[in-house]
């Protein structure tokens, strides 16, 4: 922002999401959801879905689409519930499936000083 | 005059008789006296002989008498007629001095009468001429007060117009630091409801941007603002959507790939705007307005349907007369119809070609032609930023490249001191050509290769766009813009990886993106396998992510490294990851 307007995009972030800043009320993501594409981009889609969908052919956080699409993470949020209405995206978190038990690591982490 | 018929013309019978019979009385007479005298034998022959000359002499008198008469009567007439003219010759002598004595009167009248005139005549001109140059005077002082009006009035209207479009580029202005200053801020606002409210700010200050823009264009100022790089046309339309209150009314069809070159993005998306704008005011307030984008050869027709109010014949011609921005007077502006007059000076400038006509939708069309020679292919003009189209090796290899946290704000002189990154100083950098025509952080393998070989070992990723002292450094063939832009991007790829690697990383992560114009230049990784570290990197930062949720969870009274506090200077973006992830 050291330039103003020289070099930012015109995009006004309410015209991406049609002026809405609330995600739905069961929006699956938080900013570490995985989220997989479940198509590839078509035209005239908005540039940013086809971006998702291109980013997220491996499975990609919700923090790092919005890093990656430089938009904050409620727009992103916001765009996601779009592509996952439509059955686009799919996610998934990770605290379901990649984490253990926190008691576990937590022994572990013991056992690993007690070393 | 002539001869009239007079009773003794001719010699009458009463006047011929006497002189003859008396004659032949006496010639009888005298023969019978003869006759008697003479003797028996003669007598017979005498008296014939004197018979037939007394006939003859009766004759004779007859005619003598005749003769005198008409001698006569033929002098009487020549008398009268002598007579008759003399006294014609007496008139005429009469006559003609009357009528000598009537032209030299005559012409004394005519003397007189004309002198008479020709004074009056000169005594008028003179009159005429004083008029006329009293005239002349007042009308060269009217004049010159005139012309010095209109002087004076010229020059407060250059004057009005000089300080109005003074103030809409001052207005254009703050009204683009506000937009920057509150995109910044939805950045860093996570809370829903203040990022609804600032979008709705941001809506505000985007149409007041616009009205900014209108009066500069209508005062001759130049467009608010320059892009450095073409604009998609999705992103021109959405920047035109921006700009309106009805906004959540337009919908957009497009398949379009060209984009506007960044010199007249602005006056596109000004006019675009503008229409949009009208054709969403003159529509019911549910009804929706349809934008349809289409690629022709002569460039890129954009249609604007409403189903709002028909324009008849007289409306769509004043308005196709509006938007031809062939008068470029003020005059006929009011102060809430501007739109249409806007559109007419930037179709003008732009070589936009705009027309209207009803629409099938039972409203308003309005065309827009935008011509090729503004017009770039997608494919050489630069992603919308926000959407990156790099392949994810590309990414996995930038997230990779930053490296632990300390990195990002690394003594970029010299090498960081990062066993994963190789040293590499930051002189090297400004002198490497730009071998990949894609500026951006992509494929290190792809960089590598194309690198010259002169270069130092170690020195593969040598693609640093920054000086030592934090200037930003432009590649041959590059904007300026661009390559600042990209350090940032870079800057913030690494803040990212920075937030995402450890507490630690992240104390030091968010100060460096303060100063992350001035902390670039360092080393890249030189990356061949890039596929499993990159998602070892990305899983990492889940890691991260969890770990903070876990730590939370689990043990409260282990301090969170997630608590960074905000940065006091929010004069910079901060990228969105180094938010608290546990937020």
């Amino acid at each position: 922002m050291s330039r103003p307007g020289r070099d930012d995009s015109p995009d006004r972030l309410y015209t991406l999401t049609g002026g809405r800043a609330h995600a739905t009320p069961d929006s699956p993501f938080d900013l570490v959801t995985l989220v997989v594409a479940e198509c590839d981009p078509t035209t005239g889609m908005q540039s940013e879905h086809a971006a998702i969908l291109r980013l997220t052919r491996l499975p990609t956080a919700v923090v790092e689409l919005a890093a990656e699409l430089k938009l904050p993470v409620s727009i992103t949020k916001i765009l996601l519930g779009d592509l996952l209405a439509a059955g686009r995206v799919s996610a998934r978190h990770p605290r379901k499936a990649a984490v253990p038990d926190p008691d576990v690591l937590e022994q572990v982490l013991v056992g690993l000083r007690n070393l | 005059m002539t001869a009239p018929n007079l009773p003794g013309e001719r010699p009458t019978a009463r006047a011929l008789l006497p002189a003859p019979l008396l004659t032949a009385v006496l010639a009888a007479l005298a023969v019978a006296g003869a006759v008697a005298r003479a003797p028996e034998s003669v007598r017979v022959p005498l008296a014939l002989g004197a018979g037939a000359g007394a006939l003859l002499l009766t004759a004779a008198v007859a005619v003598a008498v005749h003769a005198t008469q008409n001698a006569r009567i033929t002098r009487r007439r020549l008398e009268a007629v002598t007579l008759d003219a003399g006294r014609l010759l007496q008139d005429r002598a009469r006559q003609s001095t009357e009528f000598d004595q009537e032209r030299v009167q005559l012409t004394q009248e005519l003397t007189h009468e004309r002198a008479r005139h020709a004074a009056e005549l000169t005594r008028e001109r003179a009159r005429l001429t004083a008029e006329l140059e009293e005239e002349r005077a007042r009308l060269t002082t009217a004049n010159a007060r005139l012309t010095e009006r209109a002087r004076r009035a010229e020059q407060e209207r250059s004057t009005a117009l000089s300080a109005t479009a003074n103030a809409a580029s001052r207005m254009q202005a703050l009204a683009t630091g506000m937009l920057a200053d509150l995109r910044a801020m939805e950045e860093r606002h996570d809370d829903e409801d203040v990022l609804a409210d600032l979008l709705h700010l941001d809506h505000r200050t985007a149409q007041a941007g616009r009205l900014a823009d209108s009066v500069a264009v209508l005062t001759g100022a130049r467009s608010g603002r320059r892009w450095a790089r073409p604009i998609a046309m999705e992103s021109i339309l959405r920047g035109a959507m921006g700009r309106i209150s009805g906004y959540r009314r337009v919908r957009v069809h497009s398949a379009c790939e060209a984009a506007v070159a960044g010199h007249a993005a602005e006056g596109v998306m000004h006019a675009l705007a503008e229409l949009l704008d009208n054709a969403a005011n003159f529509s019911p307030p549910t009804a929706e307005v349809h934008v349809y984008v289409e690629e022709v050869p002569a460039g890129v027709i954009v249609s604007v349907e409403d189903s709002g109010l028909v324009m008849g014949d007289i409306q769509l011609r004043r308005a196709e007369r509006a938007v031809s921005g062939d008068d470029a007077e003020l005059g006929g502006l009011t102060g809430t119809r501007l739109g249409l007059a806007v559109v007419g000076r930037l179709s003008r400038k732009y070589g936009l070609t705009v027309s209207f006509r009803p629409s099938a939708r039972g409203g308003t069309g309005v065309l827009v032609l935008v011509p090729q020679d503004i017009l770039v292919p997608e494919q050489v003009a630069a992603p919308p930023q926000g959407v990156s189209t790099l392949p994810q090796v590309g990414r996995a290899g930038a997230v990779e490249g930053a490296g632990a946290g300390t990195a990002v704000r690394a003594d970029s002189a010299s090498a960081a001191p990062d066993p994963s990154t190789e040293a590499d100083p930051a002189p090297h950098a400004p002198s490497t050509p730009a071998p990949d025509p894609f500026p951006t952080h992509e494929s290190p393998g792809h960089s590598a290769a194309a690198l010259p070989d002169d270069l130092p070992a170690g020195r593969s990723e040598d693609r640093s766009e920054g000086l030592a002292d934090g200037l930003p450094k432009r590649r041959r063939g590059r904007a300026l813009a661009e390559a600042e832009r990209e350090q940032r991007e870079r800057v913030r790829a690494r803040a990212a990886e920075a937030a995402g690697s450890g507490g630690s990383a992240r104390t030091s992560g968010v100060p460096g993106t303060s100063g992350a114009t001035g902390s670039t230049g360092h080393a890249r990784p030189a990356e061949s396998a890039a596929l499993s570290p990159a998602r070892a990197i990305r899983f990492s930062s889940f890691r991260q992510a969890v770990r903070g949720t876990l730590t939370d969870q689990s043990d409260p009274a282990t301090p969170a490294p997630a608590e960074t506090p905000e940065p006091s200077t929010p004069a910079h973006t901060h990228p969105t990851p180094e938010g608290d992830p546990t937020s």
